[in-house]
C-alpha cells in the first residue's frame, strides 16, 4: 500500500470516529437529560446512543474493507474482513443467548 | 440489577469523570478503575459493572483514535492483524462471562491486576527505541515523531506470535472483566515485541474499540447494559479523559509506569478479599 492511499485510510477512519463519537455524544447526553425529567423519549435516545457507540468500530472496519478492496491488498482485506465477522458472531451470541 | 435513581447516575457520572481523568493521565482506559468502584464500591454484579465499563472503553477508543490519526502514533497495519486475535479473544470472553460465578471473575480481575503491576515494574527502564531512522522498520513496523524525545523513532515488530497470543488474552479479559485490554497487551508489546511504548499505547487504544464493541454487544444483548447509567458513565469519562489528556502528555512515560503499578496492586488486593470473603 503507497504512503498516500495509508494516510487517505487514516483520514477516512478518523471521519467516521468522530462522526460516530458526535452522534452517539449528542444522543446519549439528550437521552439522559430527558431521563432526569421523566419524559418517555429518554429510553429512545439512549438506546440510539448506544447503538451509535457500538456501530462506530464497525463501520471503521467496514471502511477498512472497503480501502483494502479498492486497493487489491488482499492480505488486509480478509484480516479486516475475518475481524467484522467475529464481530458478527457477537451479534449472533447477542440474539441468541436473549432473554425474551 | 441495581436500582436506577438521579443520584446513582449522578454518582456513575462523577466516578466516570475520575475514571476517565485518571484513565488518560497513566495512558490507560477508565475500565480498570470504573469495574472495581461499581462492582466493590456500589455492589453491582460483575457483568453490570462490564458492561458499563465497556461501552466506556468504546467511546475513549473511538474518540482518543479519531484525534490521533495521521499521526502516525497509530500503527494500522499491526492493529488490524492483531484485531483478528483480540476479537476472537474477546468473543469467547463475552459468552464465557455469561455462565461464570461472581467470584470467579473477581478472582481473574485480581489475577489480571496483579501480574500486569509485576510486568510494567520489572520493566520499567526498557525503552525499545531504535533512534537510527535508516533502519527499515519491515512490513508490520512504524516510525513516528516522539514528542518527548524529539527525534523520529523508527521500530520494527518482534516475536509476532507473542503479539498475537497477548492480543488473544486481552481480548478475553477485556469482555470477561469489562477492562479495556490495554493494561496486558501495551506492556507485552512494549517489553517483548519491540514496540515503543507510546506507539503501543496508540495502536492499543485504536483495537480496544472493536474488541470491547464484540464483548458489549453481548452484554448488550442479554440486557445487562442499563442505558441510562451507561449514558451518564460514557460523558463522565469523555469529560475525564479530555481533562486528563493534558497532563498525560507531559508525564514522562517511567512515573507513568509505576503510578499504573500501583494502582494495579491496590485493585488486585480489594478484589481478593471480596472474593474470598
Amino acid at each position: 500500500m503507497s504512503v498516500t492511499n495509508l494516510s487517505r485510510l487514516e483520514r477516512i477512519i478518523g471521519y467516521v470516529l468522530r462522526v460516530g463519537v458526535a452522534t452517539s455524544t449528542i444522543s446519549l447526553a439528550l437521552g439522559l437529560l430527558l431521563s432526569l425529567t421523566g419524559a418517555a423519549a429518554s429510553t429512545l435516545f439512549l438506546h440510539i446512543g448506544i447503538i451509535a457507540l457500538l456501530v462506530t468500530p464497525v463501520a471503521r472496519v467496514c471502511v477498512s474493507i472497503a480501502e483494502y478492496v479498492t486497493d487489491r491488498d488482499w492480505t488486509f482485506a480478509l484480516l479486516t474482513l475475518i475481524v467484522l465477522a467475529e464481530l458478527a458472531g457477537g451479534l449472533i451470541a447477542a440474539l441468541y443467548g436473549r432473554k425474551a | 440489577m441495581p436500582v436506577v435513581t438521579p443520584l446513582l447516575t449522578l454518582i456513575i457520572f462523577t466516578a466516570g469523570a475520575i475514571a476517565g481523568s485518571l484513565g488518560a493521565l497513566l495512558g490507560i482506559g477508565g475500565g480498570i478503575f470504573l469495574v472495581p468502584f461499581l462492582n466493590l464500591g456500589l455492589n453491582f454484579p460483575l457483568q453490570a459493572a462490564a458492561a458499563i465499563s465497556l461501552a466506556t472503553v468504546i467511546a475513549t477508543s473511538s474518540s482518543v483514535s479519531a484525534g490521533r490519526t495521521g499521526k502516525q502514533l497509530i500503527n494500522m497495519r499491526l492493529g488490524m492483524v492483531l484485531e483478528v486475535a483480540t476479537a476472537a479473544g474477546s468473543l469467547l470472553g463475552g459468552v464465557t462471562a455469561q455462565v461464570l460465578p461472581q467470584t470467579t471473575l473477581q478472582l481473574m480481575f485480581g489475577v489480571m491486576a496483579a501480574v500486569v503491576a509485576v510486568i510494567m515494574l520489572s520493566r520499567l527502564g526498557r525503552r525499545n527505541v531504535l533512534l537510527d531512522p535508516s533502519i527499515d522498520p519491515g512490513m508490520l513496523g512504524g516510525r513516528f515523531h516522539d514528542a518527548e524525545s524529539g527525534c523520529m523513532v523508527t521500530y520494527r515488530v518482534k516475536r509476532m506470535p507473542v503479539a498475537l497470543f497477548a492480543s488473544f488474552i486481552a481480548g478475553n479479559v477485556s469482555s470477561l472483566l469489562g477492562v479495556g485490554g490495554g493494561v496486558i497487551k501495551v506492556p507485552i508489546l512494549n517489553s517483548w515485541c519491540g514496540i515503543p511504548m507510546r506507539a503501543a499505547a496508540a495502536t492499543s487504544a485504536f483495537m480496544i474499540g472493536v474488541t470491547a464493541t464484540t464483548g458489549a454487544i453481548i452484554y448488550y444483548g442479554h440486557g445487562q447494559l442499563i442505558p441510562v447509567l451507561a449514558a451518564a458513565a460514557v460523558l463522565g469519562v469523555q469529560l475525564g479523559s479530555s481533562a486528563g489528556m493534558h497532563f498525560g502528555a507531559r508525564a514522562s512515560t517511567k512515573w507513568l509506569k509505576m503510578m499504573m503499578a500501583g494502582v494495579l496492586i491496590v485493585v488486585s488486593v480489594l478484589m481478593f478479599a471480596r472474593a474470598l470473603r
